[in-house]
């Protein structure tokens, strides 16, 4: 099962890209980038209220929500968000300790992965030059489509050293960027508890599709 | 960068424009190279002005006066959203309001950035939506 694990559409300040448009980019892409579902990760919001289940019926794609917020040691996301978690931490501090969003996003029954590591000022590997690890980082986001030459390959000294998991997600805020980057889990998701206790289990790898849409778009 | 998010919400600016002219809408047309007839050679009668008209507006404060004083030479414009109401037609006299809608920080690869979005709300004589326009504005 292939998911696209970071993606923003309009509800993020910074994209234009509404959720249906997404989904029926990837129905009609089905060939080119076998996304099974997409996890909606929206900057430094939590709304609790919206239900995508009749777009989910209507393009057979599975979408759940996750968060990505900003901490001391770059940007993170928070799969598994729940009331717990959304009490004990305010989503618009772009200045979250990092360390105590690890630990209680865990305790309160989510996962929190530090994403696009490799990014100057809001990804980890940076931050791992003149600050301790981070405790509980189970997995980073090691494949990223918005990432620059280079940024993703700086990541994996600190798999390597750390021992994550790699996942990796699209980080679309556009609708023809959707996809490009996904990870591919041994086993099914069907709801965000199944994705936090996949994410947990450690079934899974980053995949990606950039060179076969890149390739496509160049044959027409 | 710290700015009071009290000031989310209030009115800063309200401007009384002078009537829309035929000229003001074919010249608007023209400087961005529009050739659709109905907003460059209509009839005045049957002219209306392009949909983004509203942005040529300028009201009598573009910012509230509670914000810092130097914040104009740290920032740039980040962009514009506009949701398009009723048209524009010569004779129209529009009000605009403008009100700070949001304040909000984020990082990225260079840094932590305010960003200030101010909602201009345009109307006409009847009180008529003619455009809501969201001006983002970047500091740092």
């Amino acid at each position: 099962m292939i998911l696209d694990l970071h993606a923003h559409s309009e509800a993020s300040e910074d994209s234009r890209a509404p959720l249906e448009t997404y989904l029926k980019w990837l129905q009609r892409k089905r060939d080119l980038l076998p996304i099974d579902g997409i996890v909606l990760t929206e900057h430094r919001q939590w709304d609790p209220k919206t239900d995508y289940r009749a777009l989910e019926d209507r393009y057979g794609l599975l979408v759940l929500r996750g968060a990505e917020v900003e901490t001391d040691y770059g940007h993170v996301l928070v799969y598994g968000v729940n009331d717990d978690i959304t009490r004990r931490f305010d989503f618009t501090n772009v200045r979250l300790p990092a360390q105590e969003v690890i630990t209680e996003v865990a305790r309160l029954g989510g996962v929190a992965a530090p994403c696009h590591p490799g990014r100057p000022t809001i990804g980890l590997c940076q931050h791992y030059e003149s600050k301790p690890p981070l405790e509980g980082v189970i997995a980073v986001e090691a494949l990223n489509g918005g990432s620059r030459k280079g940024e993703n390959e700086r990541v994996q000294a600190i798999i390597d050293r750390y021992g994550y998991r790699a996942f990796g997600g699209s980080d679309a805020h556009l609708v023809s960027l959707i996809g490009i980057c996904a990870t591919e889990f041994e086993e099914e998701v069907r709801t965000v508890e199944d994705l936090v206790g996949a994410l947990q289990r450690g079934r899974y790898r980053p995949i990606d599709f950039r060179e076969q849409v890149r390739a496509a778009r160049e044959g027409g | 960068m710290t700015i009071d998010r009290s000031i989310v919400g209030q009115e800063f600016d309200r401007t009384v424009f002078p009537p829309v002219t035929a000229e003001d809408i074919r010249t608007y047309a023209s400087a961005y190279g529009e050739t659709n007839p109905r907003w460059t050679t209509a009839a005045d009668a049957e002219l209306t002005a392009p949909p983004t008209f509203a942005l040529c507006l300028r009201g009598n404060h573009f910012m509230p006066k509670q914000l810092p004083r130097n914040l104009g030479r740290s920032g740039f414009d980040a962009g514009k959203d506009i949701e398009m109401g009723v048209a524009v037609r010569p004779g129209d006299v529009l009000t605009g309001s403008s009100t700070v809608h949001d304040v909000y920080e984020k990082t990225g690869r260079s840094g932590t950035m305010t960003f200030i979005v101010f909602r201009t709300t345009v109307t006409n004589q009847r009180g008529e939506a003619v455009a809501v326009v969201d001006q983002k504005m970047m500091f740092r």
